[in-house]
């Protein structure tokens, strides 16, 4: 360390008045704490690096090891003076009974739907703005968007569910028109689940097409015009393949997300739309004995999740090398 | 782009802008309904639902309850973020992939599944149910976004601006709080926003990990699971215009620092 490091602080002539700086710098405690933390590149790197890393390892991945070693466990928690053994038998719970793995592979098959209906609505909406707009609009009309995304699950879950409902707004429509004597019974369906979770994921999709749209040339589309190709073509030969890493991320977020919504399926589905979230909460309300199971059938959910993702990201590296060659 | 073509975009677009503000609208609507019955058409208005709200004990003690825990756990959420921002942004070093893709998992657990481990962790480590438990499991969950923030903002920090500090004598101590800091505050201004709103909205961590006392969410859920009624409009429609509100200033305040700092 410099030992002129405290007089840097004040320019000649106004050393009557150090400035805060100035007395921070010459204090010797914190002298000694800069010595100390300072002292070698190699120590630098340790102090910051040390409290960073015992967060992420007891606090990010702890929940997810500690959910695990649950799931392995014979019974949790432990009641006083028994032992617990390591056993799968709640894996084995998951396949025995049609009444757990037929939420799950619907959960996944509506996620899988729902995404796709997000990607088709959100496209030409993204589409519209990274290339149809001028640059000041299009803040303006991004901003205007997020604004309802800001607000909570729960309220728009319930916006939906005033929509929808059987005196709602789209049954009013309709009847007023005279398209229907009786309301439709939209609620409590894959129907109006479907509509709430593209409510709520739209803006994790658009996010990321849009600024896959906005990063592409707009020479790139001229110049297919000028070879002669044709609207569509130019959309499925040029805008398409460029603007699949948008599309890979937005549909990641959007899966993983609705594969984890509770709340939206509990206020908008019916018994026969039952997903796994709400079988994984079942294990958490009842006595705690159940704990066990739950835990195994978090950790299959989110295993599935993890490897659908993983293909999904794989399906799109290669569709992208394809496209390169 | 043929001008037919553009038109039918624009159309799209306003459309999309329709399906995201009209439940909502309606769902305000509903709120000044003179009537117990939720359902259109709303033929005769007041404002007593608002005043109710007002005035029930147990709504205003949640949404202070709601605050509270967005404030607590997104000073611990800053504070985290920023530290790992700063170990990874611009350092190589043996196992930093790790220690990034452990930083931002937290945000890519889907919802049901994050809060059951977080359920499972608070019981190991002998957290009751309540607010210490849902303030730790916010900040956990948004501690990603602040990272992602920061570093973003980092990377454009102008490495010359830290070496005419170092030049003028500074020791790192200094050019860290006088240098790097104030460069990040727009960064931390928004990611502290973004964070505030997260865990306001948060529903599933909060009713998992909840003692007796409801959150804003999960009171509004719990209302719901016993009934639709225009006083529940009344209380999503506060949270709202809160949420909304924050969201708009922090939008704008985000853009002026941005323009503060690029000229």
């Amino acid at each position: 360390m410099p030992s002129d490091t405290a007089q840097i602080h004040q320019r000649p002539g106004t050393s009557e008045t150090p400035t805060f700086w100035g007395r921070m710098t010459r204090w010797t405690p914190y002298r000694a704490l800069v010595d100390v933390i300072y002292g070698s590149p190699r120590r630098q790197f340790l102090i910051l690096a040390i409290f960073p890393l015992i967060w992420v390892l007891t606090q990010h991945l702890g929940p997810m090891m500690q959910m695990a070693r649950v799931s392995l466990t014979s019974a949790y928690p432990v009641a006083p003076d028994t032992e617990t053994f390591f056993t799968l038998e709640h894996y084995m719970k998951f396949f025995g009974d049609s009444i757990f793995w037929q939420p799950f592979f619907r959960t996944l098959a509506f996620a899988f739907v729902f995404t796709f209906c997000t990607l088709i609505i959100t496209y030409p909406v993204a589409y519209f703005l990274a290339r149809h707009v001028s640059r000041r609009n299009q803040m303006l009309m991004l901003l205007l968007l997020l604004i309802p995304f800001w607000v909570g699950e729960i309220v728009r879950t319930y916006a939906i569910m005033i929509l929808l409902g059987n005196t709602g707004a789209v049954n009013l429509v309709l009847k007023t028109l005279g398209l229907i004597d009786r309301p439709i019974p939209f609620m409590y369906t894959s129907f109006s689940m479907g509509v709430g979770t593209v409510y709520l994921t739209a803006l994790y999709m658009l996010l990321p097409l849009y600024s896959a749209l906005e990063k592409l040339p707009k020479s790139y589309n001229e110049a297919g015009a000028d070879l002669g190709a044709g609207a569509w073509t130019r959309f499925r030969r040029i805008t398409l393949p460029l603007t699949l890493e948008g599309i890979g991320s937005g549909c990641t977020l959007v899966f993983l997300i609705s594969t984890g919504f509770y709340a939206t399926p509990v206020l908008l589905g019916g018994p026969s739309t039952t997903v796994f979230a709400e079988t994984i909460a079942g294990f958490f309300h009842v006595a705690g004995d159940q704990w066990p199971t739950g835990a195994a059938f978090a950790t299959i959910m989110f295993l599935a999740a993890l490897a659908l993702t993983a293909m999904f990201q794989r399906i799109i590296k290669a569709m992208r090398k394809g496209d390169a060659r | 782009m043929t001008r037919g073509n553009r038109i039918f975009m624009a159309c799209i677009y306003w459309a999309f802008v329709l399906y995201v503000f009209v439940p909502l609208i309606l769902m305000i609507l509903m709120g000044f309904k003179d009537s117990k019955f939720i359902g259109f058409p709303i033929r005769s208005w007041t404002l007593d639902w608002y005043t109710g709200v007002f005035n029930d004990g147990a709504v205003v003690s949640a949404f202070g309850y709601s605050i509270a825990i967005a404030v607590l756990s997104t000073l611990v959420s800053i504070l985290v973020g920023t530290w790992i921002a700063v170990l990874l942004e611009g350092r190589k070093f043996v196992g930093r992939a790790v220690i990034f893709g452990l930083a931002v998992m937290p945000a890519l657990v889907p919802g049901i599944i994050s809060a059951i481990a977080f359920r499972i962790y608070a019981r190991g480590l002998g957290i009751e149910p309540g607010m210490g438990a849902i303030i730790w499991a916010h900040a956990v969950h948004n501690v990603p976004f602040v990272v992602l923030v920061v570093m973003a903002r980092l990377s454009t920090l102008p490495k010359s601006q830290l070496e005419a500090a170092r030049d003028l004598g500074a020791d790192p101590m200094v050019v860290f709080l006088r240098i790097t800091l104030p460069y990040l505050i727009p960064a931390i201004v928004g990611a502290s926003i973004f964070c505030l709103l997260l865990s306001f909205d948060d529903f599933v961590r909060s009713f998992f990990l909840g003692g007796y006392d409801p959150t804003l969410p999960v009171l509004i859920f719990a209302k719901l699971r016993s009934g639709m009624s225009p006083e529940i409009n009344a209380i999503a429609t506060v949270a709202l215009v809160v949420t909304a509100a924050i969201g708009i200033w922090a939008e704008r305040f985000t853009r002026r620092m941005n323009k503060d700092s690029q000229s």
